[in-house]
């Protein structure tokens, strides 16, 4: 579905990538780890179209997007979630998920959705997803005053409620206890069963291991893994790569082992 | 009774000014270039009902369309500056309208003389309005209306799709496009609505005053077009309404009581309002992410403002 | 052209930018103020001239030098006071309510102005006015040359200050992480106070080196001296010192050529036109990273 080719992008002598191959399978959950600085946020910007890549290229469905701005390449089909919430603060929540939704409206029709009619496509999608992310009691509280928790379920929703087949999820869980993870695990499921795409970033190793079908690991800016979960883990390069190479300390090996 | 028909023309003026600067607002972007599109409505309709002859319909309608144009062509490299420099350059805009009209020397000959911009000396004898005797209440009326209409218009884009759009770009730009929302679209489409008010609210003005000169057109116009806005609020229309008539009121019949201290009053009026009520009159405005974005900023934010146009 | 109206544009522009110096420093303190809170002070440009005006009272007892000195004092304080009345107690996130209440500022400077001097132009001290070097074809006016040189001398001694000073370094630790700084146990409401009192100090020299270099000062340079200053410190980038010298000394420059070129009346037009020039070339500056699609 989405093709990454030799993509590298450089930010004066940083290189941030330096030239990554992964493909992401309709209908997968893809990890992306390694540890801090391997360019991981970097890459899903390049994929989301914030940065313009230095070298290689980026493929959805077949199809070149160097060239697409990122709101075009959200109506094309890929939709993300930021490692900083980014909400519409001073909008309401049901706002928030609205101006997503109201853009797949082309023309006139976006006009008189919110007035003339009642029950209209939009505004149950708009609905449905308030549920999603359970919100509907609070759907006109300003974002910027929900609680962090609450803030997070809202940015995954308003990337779903886009209709793009492909989600980009970087560190969703960044700041969360162990019960949001595991709510987050079971809303990250449920998204793939309504057919979705995604890509996950991120830290917590349990929520990594537990939801991803493959994984691919960075480090410094290039690929060192790929595969299963339960591969990658054993791969000794992604063990050195977190946890320095000293690989005679057999606590941390037990420790990763287990 | 004479001094309070004058009064409300103005304030109704002015709240036509601070509409048009309301849109642009919205959508996060803070121009001081709506002097410099009241300006040329004002100009524009002038021309065309004095030097032309046509009637106020028209004229009015052309000099919005004008502005409008003009707004839309500095939409665009608008959106290359953020926050501060966007304030700039917006005011360099302004104030090259305004030493353009400072220069513009054209007159045609009519029975009466000759009518038409005459430089520094201003465009006078704009007469429509004598000439086709409107009383001064049927000109109130007229200016009432058209607020009234540009408020009706702005209420309905705000409750409708485009309102979300403009205030999500307002709110965070990288949030909105990753959302799907086309930046270009919605700031250089605010630019233009934003345009045609202040384009009409100058077409009436002109004619109001019957004589304009380029001294009418400074940046304290275009502070007093973001201002009202500003202090009445950003999330509501009325807010708008309200801080004219507020300040106008103030400012005028202030006159009465303080002679020229008026000017000071409203200086100090306005801070004494920010330092009281800093989110507004009437209601909380938008926060300006572009001008916290060195605060907050990430990698990420620094490149990302760059990527559009 | 004829070679000596080439030497009279040579000429025009060499004054132009000794003049820039003026420039430079209300670009300057724009920059710093900008640097600091990430806010722009519109009243900046009113309370240089302010200054200058306040230092007029002891022009008849004191020679010039103390009255540049008191201008610069003034504006120093003029400073602490806009900082005390538009930002101090403003938080800091609602800065359309800063940017208006430094409008409000301005507004109630300018009138100030206005209603002591009954709007009549007021004659300013200059020093050297009546020295001039020759240079080659050219001539030097010493009072230019003594306006670029102090100027030029604040320049550096605000360079040194920002480096090697611990009030410096507070500034520029204060810039970049304000909560990280506090930590530090550096107070902000101090730092940023004496930041508007030295940019104060910057706007009271300017006001002086301006009243000095035309020689008479009136309220109507407020406006006008305002909107260079933003022009310069757009040009030479947000927050960037050096880009406000260097950009204060090219619209100098560019305000005598135009002038020379076209005249008084359209002399702005182009310096605006310039202005745009800069923007669309390099939207963050002279000495910022060109943006562009990266």
């Amino acid at each position: 579905m989405l093709k990454v080719e030799n993509l590298a992008r450089y930010f004066g002598g940083i290189k941030a990538v330096d030239g990554i191959d992964f493909d992401i399978h309709r209908g997968e959950i893809l990890g992306l780890i390694g540890p801090n600085g391997s360019g991981k946020s970097t890459t899903v910007n390049l994929i989301a179209g914030l940065y313009a890549p230095t070298k290689g290229r980026v493929t959805y469905e077949g199809q070149d997007i160097q060239n697409l701005l990122p709101h075009e390449r959200a109506n094309l089909g890929i939709a993300r979630t930021f490692q900083n919430i980014r909400l519409f603060g001073q909008l309401s929540v049901w706002q928030n998920l609205w101006a997503a939704r109201v853009v797949r409206e082309t023309g006139w029709s976006g006009l008189k959705e919110r007035w003339f009619s009642t029950a209209t496509q939009g505004k149950l999608e708009t609905e449905a997803y308030l549920e999603f992310c359970g919100l509907q009691h609070k759907q006109d509280q300003l974002a910027a005053n929900l609680a962090f928790g609450e803030q997070r379920r809202l940015e995954l929703a308003r990337a779903a409620i886009s209709g793009a087949p492909l989600l980009l999820l970087d560190e969703p869980a960044a700041g969360m206890n162990s019960e949001e993870i595991d709510d987050l695990d079971k809303r990250i499921c449920t998204l793939r069963d309504q057919g979705k795409t995604i890509l996950l970033i991120e830290h917590h190793m349990e929520l990594v291991m537990g939801v991803c079908d493959r994984v691919v690991v960075l480090n410094f800016g290039r690929k060192i893994a790929e595969g299963k979960p339960e591969e990658v883990q054993q791969d000794a390069q992604v063990q050195a790569a977190y946890l320095g190479s000293d690989s005679d300390d057999a606590f941390m090996q037990a420790a990763l082992q287990a | 009774m004479d001094f309070y028909i004058g009064l409300l023309q103005v304030i109704g003026v002015h709240t036509l000014l601070g509409l048009s600067a309301w849109c642009i607002l919205h959508t996060g972007q803070v121009s001081m270039a709506q002097g410099g599109f009241f300006a040329i409505g004002a100009y524009a309709a002038g021309m065309l009902t004095a030097m032309v002859g046509w009637s106020l319909g028209p004229a009015l309608f052309i000099a919005a369309l004008l502005a409008s144009l003009i707004a839309i062509a500095i939409g665009f490299p608008a959106l290359r500056v953020k926050g501060l420099m966007l304030v700039v350059a917006t005011t360099a805009f302004a104030e090259i309208v305004r030493l353009v009209f400072f220069n513009l020397k054209w007159q045609v000959q009519t029975p009466n003389g000759p009518i038409g911009p005459d430089g520094g000396l201003g465009f006078g004898g704009i007469r429509y309005f004598p000439a086709n005797a409107w009383s001064g209440f049927e000109i109130l009326t007229l200016i009432w209306c058209l607020v009234a209409g540009v408020m009706l218009v702005l209420w309905l884009l705000d409750r409708s799709r485009i309102g979300t759009l403009w205030r999500a770009v307002g709110e965070d730009e990288v949030a909105a496009q990753s959302a799907g929302i086309n930046l270009t679209a919605a700031k250089v489409s605010a630019f233009g609505i934003g345009g045609a008010i202040a384009g009409l609210a100058g077409g009436i003005f002109s004619h109001n005053t019957t004589h304009i000169e380029h001294g009418n057109f400074t940046i304290l116009l275009a502070t007093f077009a973001i201002a009202y806005p500003i202090i009445g609020g950003l999330k509501s229309l009325l807010g708008t309404l309200v801080a004219v008539v507020f300040i106008q009121g103030v400012l005028i019949e202030g006159l009465r009581f303080l002679g020229d201290w008026r000017s000071l009053l409203f200086g100090a009026m306005i801070l004494a309002i920010m330092l009281i009520r800093p989110t507004g009159l009437l209601s909380a405005p938008l926060c300006f992410p572009q001008f916290n974005s060195k605060k907050n900023a990430s990698v990420d934010d620094k490149k990302i403002g760059a990527r559009h146009a | 052209m004829a070679w000596i109206d080439f030497l009279d544009l040579v000429q025009s522009v060499m004054d132009g930018v000794m003049f820039g110096a003026t420039y430079a420093l209300i670009g300057i303190g724009f920059t710093l103020i900008f640097g600091v809170m990430h806010k722009i002070n519109l009243s900046y440009a009113a309370a240089s001239v302010g200054a200058a005006y306040l230092s007029l009272l002891i022009v008849s007892v004191a020679p010039t030098p103390l009255v540049y000195l008191l201008a610069a004092v003034c504006g120093g304080l003029l400073g602490a006071l806009i900082y005390f009345v538009c930002f101090k107690f403003l938080p800091l996130n609602q800065s359309l309510a800063t940017l208006m209440s430094t409008v409000g500022m301005l507004l109630v400077l300018e009138e100030a102005i206005v209603h002591a001097t009954a709007g009549m132009p007021q004659n300013y001290p200059a020093l050297f006015a009546d020295k001039v070097f020759n240079v080659g074809p050219f001539i030097v006016r010493g009072d230019l040359l003594f306006v670029f040189l102090l100027g030029c001398a604040v320049m550096v001694s605000l360079k040194f200050m920002l480096e090697k000073t611990r009030l410096g370094l507070a500034t520029r630790a204060v810039a970049q992480q304000p909560i990280a700084a506090q930590i530090c146990g550096m107070s902000i409401d101090q730092t940023n106070a004496s930041t508007f009192v030295i940019a104060g100090f910057l706007g009271g020299t300017a006001g002086a080196m301006t009243g000095a270099a035309i020689g008479v000062l009136s309220p109507l340079l407020t406006l006008p001296l305002t909107v260079k200053g933003l022009v310069v410190t757009v040009i030479g980038g947000l927050g960037s010192i050096p880009g406000a010298i260097l950009a204060g000394l090219i619209v100098g420059g560019a305000e005598s050529l135009f002038q020379f070129v076209r005249g008084v009346s359209e002399r702005d037009i182009y310096v605006m036109l310039m202005l745009f020039v800069f923007l669309v070339l390099r939207p963050n500056g002279l000495f910022a990273a060109p943006s562009g699609r990266e």
